[in-house]
């Protein structure tokens, strides 16, 4: 019994501290509202972008440009990594710049971006499909060349046809590596994306954020704090759920 | 994050070459290596055409030697030393406050459950904001000055070496302290010869994503806060007045920063962990 | 059950005074989910300084936890254990565990790997690594001792094992199954070479063994141990360094194999 107290109860005592000092450091001669609100104050500020669409908007541009950059470089990414594994000349010619381009930072190409696209959506988009492209092609690439030459000699032993040695070797034993760069890909292309509208957008949660900021709006700040991250978290669990289901014949 | 090596680097494999007329070998060996220019040099062929169609084109792609004289400039200026040790100077700075921090408390979480149990979840929480999800917050409390930047970077190298070496001291294995037992070593040689042994591999591995997180984020906040010096806010204010040339040298130096930062500690894991059959 | 084992009678002239042990109803069980699993009951065993035990028996009969016990990992439920007439009460330095596994640590080299076992002793470092060295060379393992344990083949990473099992010059040397991971001839070699350190260092051994054979070519008595229980205990009448052939052992070695078939 107390050991059950203990797992529950224990976690919640730092979060219950923090919330205590908060609440005691805003209530009657607190600090200024610049600088910090009451938890009461965010949840008004949450109901109330809530009640007026304005959050809805944001999180609607926000995702639209999270999914299309994504699938866009995602796509991109799932074919380059299969050419790079399967053509020895696409490798030659194509993996030494790879690994260069790959070396820099999504963050580090914004401003290239946007001097050359502007600040309107084509930016965010090529931003959100860089960041997804590379892991997704460098996962891509490894499931294809992690094949292992036993299995295929197995298959070819056995006679198996294309079709089947297409069905239930090449498919099972790349989709593992390929779902686990997909996830990779949508949580870094959210990191990014957040950064870029940070910097440069009409909407979006980035966008609310930096507006926040800038007129001192606190509560708004800390929603977008936490939606950024609620956001980040479900993407990442969502798509470990997806594997999980697709991958039922992995340990672990 | 693209500074994490999940890719071998000799990955590329030579096509067969037909022996007929066989070339040196060195030939040989040059124009295989050679090909792996062609992309980079046809591109930026393809850049500086783009420059000459018309005025509105050069504002976007500026052509080559001005780039080059772009470099010669913050060479001898001393801009570009100035902006690159300050870069790097944030990073390892919040590499060593953040990092050192993530392996305390990862070595106490995996050492007392209760440590865990009160800090784990609470951190696991934080974890999901985004690198720069917090920018606006810190901003607001701590204004744009080096203050918030160091705190951003120190919290990017928090997180990954927190959840290694928790992973790497959690790992420590039962027959490894029984003969600690049996051999009666003393609570700090047990430390040093068999829990630290066992968590150093995931500690460097952390060590390495805490780089490259504390370098991305470093680039970021200078980035987005556009203060102080960096390459971050050379970048910035490059793009502000619209000036290409050195926005892609900063692009480049980045990324040649990154590379050999992660190099550096590569060699230094591979001498690190001479014991293990594989590196 | 309890048996006393006579001292050994060869070489009694120069038979060690310390090593001694007496094992009296000793009783070891594990909580398995709130559930009793009895290991070992009533277990009684006097062994006399310097001899060479042997223990035979099949898996799970508690041969490694009646070692485990001796050497102090485990505490037993009920009754004692006496090193020269002293308490067990948790691990020390008189008592030497060899593990099946060699569990050298794989992050130190050969010659580091020994050192640690002597890290409670105040010698100067440069006395430390002379004795190592020695005791590399009573092993078999002269010029290994930079070597990682991966470099090592298993009966070499064994007779590091042992080497650092000696180091602390403990009166009781506890080996379970140390050979039974290695192949025929490495196993039948490193039975000599274990002879061979027994009749130099004269301190107390016990072994635990799957192979009959072994057992007896190494043992001065033979415990045949049946599921929590001492079966028999056998006096190996022949003198060391014995000889695999002597004739005195076939019968011993079909009575073994019988109450092994029983048990
Ligand atoms: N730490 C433990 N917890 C629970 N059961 C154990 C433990 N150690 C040994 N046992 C059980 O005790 C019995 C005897 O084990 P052991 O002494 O290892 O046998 P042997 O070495 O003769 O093969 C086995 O049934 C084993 O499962
Ligand atoms: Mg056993």
């Amino acid at each position: 019994m107390p050991s059950i107290l203990h797992r529950r109860l224990l976690p919640l005592v730092v979060p219950g501290l923090i919330l205590a000092a908060w609440i005691g450091a805003t209530s009657g001669e607190g600090a200024p509202l610049q600088v910090l609100v009451p938890p009461s104050a965010v949840i008004d500020g949450f109901n109330e972008l809530l009640s007026s669409g304005e959050l809805a908007d944001h999180l609607r541009a926000s995702l639209w440009r999270l999914l299309t950059g994504f699938a866009i470089g995602a796509s991109l990414g799932l074919g380059f990594g299969i050419l790079l594994a399967r053509s020895a000349l696409v490798a030659a010619y194509t993996g030494p710049f790879f690994q260069a381009v790959r070396q820099v930072p999504s963050i580090a190409f914004l401003p290239m971006l946007i001097l050359l696209l502007g600040v309107d959506e084509g930016f965010k988009l090529a931003i959100v499909a860089k960041a997804a492209f590379f892991p997704v092609a460098l996962a891509t690439h490894d499931g294809v060349k992690g094949i292992s030459k036993g299995w295929l000699e197995v298959a070819a032993i056995y006679r198996l046809s294309p079709v089947r040695v297409l069905l239930r070797l090449i498919l099972p034993a790349t989709v593992p590596p390929v779902l686990t760069g997909l996830r990779l890909g949508l949580t870094r292309a959210w990191i990014v994306l957040v950064a870029a509208e940070l910097m440069a957008a009409e909407n979006g949660i980035g966008q609310m954020m930096e507006m926040g900021r800038q007129m001192f709006r606190i509560d708004t700040v800390m929603v977008g704090v936490a939606l950024t991250g609620l956001i980040g978290f479900a993407l990442d669990q969502g798509f470990r759920l997806a594997e999980r289901r697709l991958v039922r014949w992995k340990t672990a | 994050m693209s500074l994490i090596a999940e890719f071998p680097p000799n990955f590329v494999h030579a096509d067969r070459i037909d022996d007929h007329d066989p070339p040196p070998a060195w030939l040989v060996a040059l124009v295989k290596r050679a090909r792996g220019l062609l992309l980079p040099v046809l591109l930026a062929g393809l850049w500086h055409w783009a420059s000459t169609i018309d005025a509105s084109t050069a504002y976007a792609f500026v052509p080559l030697d001005q780039i080059g004289d772009r470099l010669l400039l913050l060479l001898s200026s001393g801009e570009l030393a100035v902006n690159a040790g300050s870069s790097l100077g944030r990073a390892l700075t919040g590499l060593a406050l953040g990092g050192l921090s993530g392996i305390v408390l990862g070595s106490l979480m995996a050492g007392f459950p209760m440590v865990e149990r009160l800090f784990g979840p609470l951190l696991q929480a934080f974890r999901q904001v985004p690198l720069l999800g917090w920018l606006p917050l810190v901003g607001l409390w701590l204004g744009s000055g080096e203050g918030a930047k160091q705190l951003l970077v120190a919290v990017a190298a928090f997180h990954p070496l927190l959840l290694n070496s928790y992973e790497g001291f959690a790992q420590a294995e039962k027959k490894h302290l029984e003969v600690g037992r049996v051999l009666m070593l003393s609570r700090w040689r047990t430390f040093r010869f068999i829990l630290l042994p066992t968590a150093l591999p995931s500690i460097l591995t952390g060590i390495g994503q805490a780089l490259a997180f504390a370098w991305i984020s470093t680039i970021g906040v200078e980035l987005l806060f556009g203060t102080g010096a960096g390459l971050g806010s050379l970048m910035h204010t490059a793009q502000m007045a619209g000036d290409m040339g050195v926005v892609v040298l900063c692009v480049v130096a980045i990324g040649l920063m990154g590379y050999g930062l992660n190099l550096i500690l590569s060699l230094v894991r591979a001498r690190l962990l001479r014991w293990r059959v594989t590196g | 059950m309890n048996a006393i084992i006579d001292p050994r009678s060869v070489q009694a002239d120069s038979a060690p005074h310390t090593g001694g042990l007496a094992i009296r109803h000793v009783d070891k069980s594990f909580d398995i989910d709130g559930r009793k699993l009895s290991v070992l009951e009533d277990v009684s065993l006097t062994i006399a300084p310097g001899q060479f035990v042997s223990i035979v028996g099949a898996s799970g009969c508690g041969k490694s936890t009646l070692l485990r016990l001796i050497a102090g990992l485990e505490r037993q439920n009920r009754g004692d254990i006496l090193l020269d007439g002293v308490p067990v009460a948790g691990p020390g330095l008189d008592r030497g565990l060899i593990f099946q596994d060699h569990r050298l640590f794989p992050w130190l080299t050969v010659e580091q790997n020994v050192l640690l076992a002597l890290s409670n002793s105040d010698e100067a470092a440069a006395d430390k690594r002379v004795r190592v060295a020695s005791l590399l060379t009573l092993v078999g393992l002269d010029g290994f001792a930079q070597a990682f344990p991966h470099q090592l083949s298993g009966g070499m990473a064994q007779r590091a094992a042992i080497a650092r099992a000696l180091a602390p010059e403990p009166q009781v040397l506890l080996l379970d199954e140390p050979l039974g991971a290695l192949d025929a001839l490495t196993r039948l070699r490193l039975q000599s070479e274990l002879q061979r350190i027994w009749l130099t260092r004269r301190s107390t051994m016990i072994m635990v063994t799957h192979d009959v054979d072994e057992a007896l070519f190494l043992g001065d008595v033979i415990v045949v141990m049946q599921p929590g229980r001492i079966a028999r205990i056998l006096h190996v009448p022949a003198p060391h360094p014995r000889d695999r052939a002597d004739p005195s052992l076939a019968p011993l070695k079909a009575e073994i194999l019988s109450l092994l078939h029983a048990g």
